[in-house]
């Protein structure tokens, strides 16, 4: 139900960029339960629709969802999309993209023409920016210690090697300075890892695939995850909240397990397979000298084991949600626990796993 | 001191602007992109002292004595010929130009000019490529090539690339006169194009969509190419272009009078195949034998090129 205090009204329009992707489907159920009647969704032309499609037919009658397709890169259909809403959800972003380039256009070129076209359009009531945990620096911070919304952002992200962490970065930077100079009221939300039915890999920070070996790096280290349900109520709520403009919101799950549990319950309720632990000293090193010879060989082997990212990464970190409950109000709906059942039955009944 | 540029911030133009910091002697001065969060962007990353949205600016301000030009193609023939009017080197990614008039006119502004002019064909100039051309210029085939086979493979697969391009109908290799295939497939010309000797050789050229592609709704858009060249009866060629054989091949076969050689541009592997036979059934026991060593010696090269820190990817490029 909408809350009395919420920005927005049950028939004001609210946009969703990103509305055809993992968590852009469950963003809009999200706000269709809520009751909110006017959606409208922005994706690629090339994006599936069957999702979305099924949400149409589930709520006919009771809410009108306007399925938009087109680009964030034309301005034409920035425009299209920012005309008239309340909130906009941005959720559109250059995952996946490994070169630098086609990261930063997806995520920043477009993320400047949608302020622009809703600066045109009318500035709505708020704009949520989702971000991600890849843009905070763990470099300066003790091993163990607490990463919150104030620690800091990595200043070098180009220095990552991760080309998402560096558009993710540069996309927040955008987003902060459009609030500041043209007065477009934001919130950023930074989900950890998000999971649930549908998500096929098990994120870097618990290992990765190489040569057929699964190498475990997380070990002991607590993973930040958020159940796609839990995840969606979040940014819903962040674009609802009355008094949070400006507010940076980190989304974890309560219970966070350890990569080495999650290793665990993953072979035992999907697949088995073979992995190597690999110590943090021994990967700290690596990723040294890994580092190391991609500078002497002038980039032969790109750098993309590195000290930084490993102080993000594989450092082990606690996390907290906190400020998510006390000033959004959240609390998660789906535990940790379920969470875990309900994603292993996924990847068992759709064959779909790392 | 080398000044470089860069025109263009997209995707490749990173491939380019790691080559130029590996050169000794050089240095990227600017770069230059019509969207000035991409031309910041490119600047930030490799430590560019200016950036620029305009050319002519760039041009005046930065001096540079090279551009090189990333943009999409059908700006390529108007930003290399201001550059080689204003004096500058150029450096133009691939397809050269949108046209053959515009590659004859703007070689004739460079050799005017007496400016350099390069078309990046990066793969002429990988390792394995350069040993093949030193044997061919030593006589290695024993005279002009007889018969040319160049396969030039694209993996389409299921990539967002694809998708892009299949659902947008607006998207920038769609509005390129020969789409895909304009694209593309002057990597695998430029393969046979060095040993033709015609500049205007008789083409027969047989392209169609591919049923991957069919089953997708697309009508437009040939990925399957299989082209036969021939200069007079001289020399001959076959090239193929495939979005769907595999492997997905980047080969150059050539037949010469006496011997031929096998480019494996994915390998970095150059084979050579001798004309003669040996008798009896020592043909079926010797020549494997000598394959696997050529092999062998084609690892142990590469090898000791990785180890060199010489085995960069876009090499080519350097």
């Amino acid at each position: 139900m909408i809350d009395e205090t919420a920005i927005v009204r049950p028939d004001d329009l609210i946009l969703v960029t990103g509305a055809t992707g993992f968590i852009g489907t469950k963003l809009v159920e999200n706000l269709l339960d809520r009751g909110f009647r006017r959606l409208r969704c922005f994706s690629r032309p090339s994006s599936s629709m069957e999702k979305l499609d099924a949400l149409s037919e589930r709520f006919r009658g009771r809410a009108e969802i306007q399925l938009l397709k087109g680009n964030l890169l034309r301005r034409e259909d920035c425009l299209a999309a920012a005309k008239d809403v309340a909130v906009v959800y941005h959720l559109a972003a250059g995952a996946g993209e490994k070169s630098f380039p086609d990261a930063f256009m997806n995520s920043v070129v477009t993320t400047r023409n949608l302020l622009d076209a809703c600066l045109q359009q009318g500035v709505p009531r708020r704009f949520v920016n989702v971000s991600s945990f890849t843009v905070y620096s763990n470099l300066e911070k003790p091993k163990g210690r607490l990463l919150d919304e104030s620690c800091p952002l990595e200043f070098h992200p180009e220095r990552v090697s991760d080309a998402y962490c560096y558009a993710k970065v540069k996309q927040d930077e955008l987003v902060t300075e459009y609030g500041k100079q043209h007065g477009i009221p934001y919130v950023v939300v930074r989900p950890g890892s998000v999971y649930g039915p549908g998500k096929k890999q098990i994120t870097g920070r618990i290992g990765v695939d190489t040569f057929g070996i699964f190498l475990h790096l997380g070990g002991g280290n607590r993973i930040q995850f958020t159940y796609i349900d839990n995840c969606a109520d979040a940014i819903a709520l962040a674009g609802l909240k009355a008094g949070i403009d400006g507010e940076v919101f980190n989304i974890v799950d309560d219970d966070l397990p350890t990569s080495r549990a999650f290793l665990r319950l993953y072979k035992r309720n999907v697949r088995s397979f073979a992995s190597v632990y690999i110590p943090h000293a021994i990967s700290y090193l690596l990723c040294r000298l890994w580092e190391k010879y991609s500078a002497w060989s002038f980039g032969q082997l790109p750098p993309v084991f590195n000290r930084r990212r490993w102080h993000a990464e594989m450092k082990r970190t606690s996390y907290s949600n906190a400020k998510l409950k006390t000033r959004l109000g959240w609390a998660p709906k789906v535990s940790m626990e379920e969470g875990l059942k309900r994603f292993f039955q996924g990847c068992r009944e759709t064959g779909q796993h790392a | 001191m080398l000044n470089v540029a860069i025109v263009g911030c997209g995707k490749i133009a990173d491939a380019h602007a790691y080559q130029i910091e590996r050169i000794a002697g050089c240095r990227i001065v600017a770069v230059c992109d019509t969207e000035p969060l991409m031309a910041r962007q490119l600047a930030d990353r490799f430590q560019v002292p200016r950036y620029f949205t305009d050319l002519t600016e760039l041009l005046n301000e930065s001096k540079p004595d090279v551009v090189h030009i990333t943009t999409p193609p059908e700006s390529h023939f108007k930003i290399a010929s201001v550059c080689i009017e204003r004096g500058c080197h150029v450096y133009v990614e691939k397809p050269f130009t949108l046209n053959y008039p515009d590659a004859q006119r703007l070689i004739a502004l460079a050799e005017h000019h007496k400016r350099k002019l390069t078309a990046g064909h990066d793969g002429q100039f990988g390792h394995a490529t350069r040993r093949m051309r030193t044997l061919v210029q030593s006589g290695y085939l024993g005279g002009a090539p007889v018969h040319i086979e160049s396969y030039y493979c694209y993996e389409l697969g299921d990539s967002g690339y694809v998708r892009a391009l299949l659902s947008d109908k607006q998207h920038w290799v769609r509005r390129l006169p020969g789409k895909l295939l304009h694209n593309i497939i002057s990597h695998g010309v430029a393969k046979v194009a060095e040993f033709m000797t015609s500049d205007a050789p008789q083409v027969v050229a047989h392209g169609f969509v591919s049923p991957f592609l069919k089953q997708r709704g697309e009508a437009e858009i040939i990925d399957e190419l299989r082209v036969i060249i021939s200069d007079g009866g001289a020399t001959t060629a076959y090239f193929t272009f495939s979005s769907q054989m595999r492997p997905a091949l980047h080969q150059l076969r050539v037949f010469g009078p006496k011997n031929g050689l096998i480019l494996d541009q994915d390998q970095e592997t150059l084979i050579k195949l001798r004309g003669g036979r040996l008798k009896s059934y020592l043909e079926k026991f010797i020549p494997p034998v000598d394959l696997a060593r050529q092999y062998l010696g084609n690892f142990s090269q590469n090898v000791r090129s990785f180890l060199a820190r010489d085995f960069h990817m876009t090499a080519g490029m350097h």
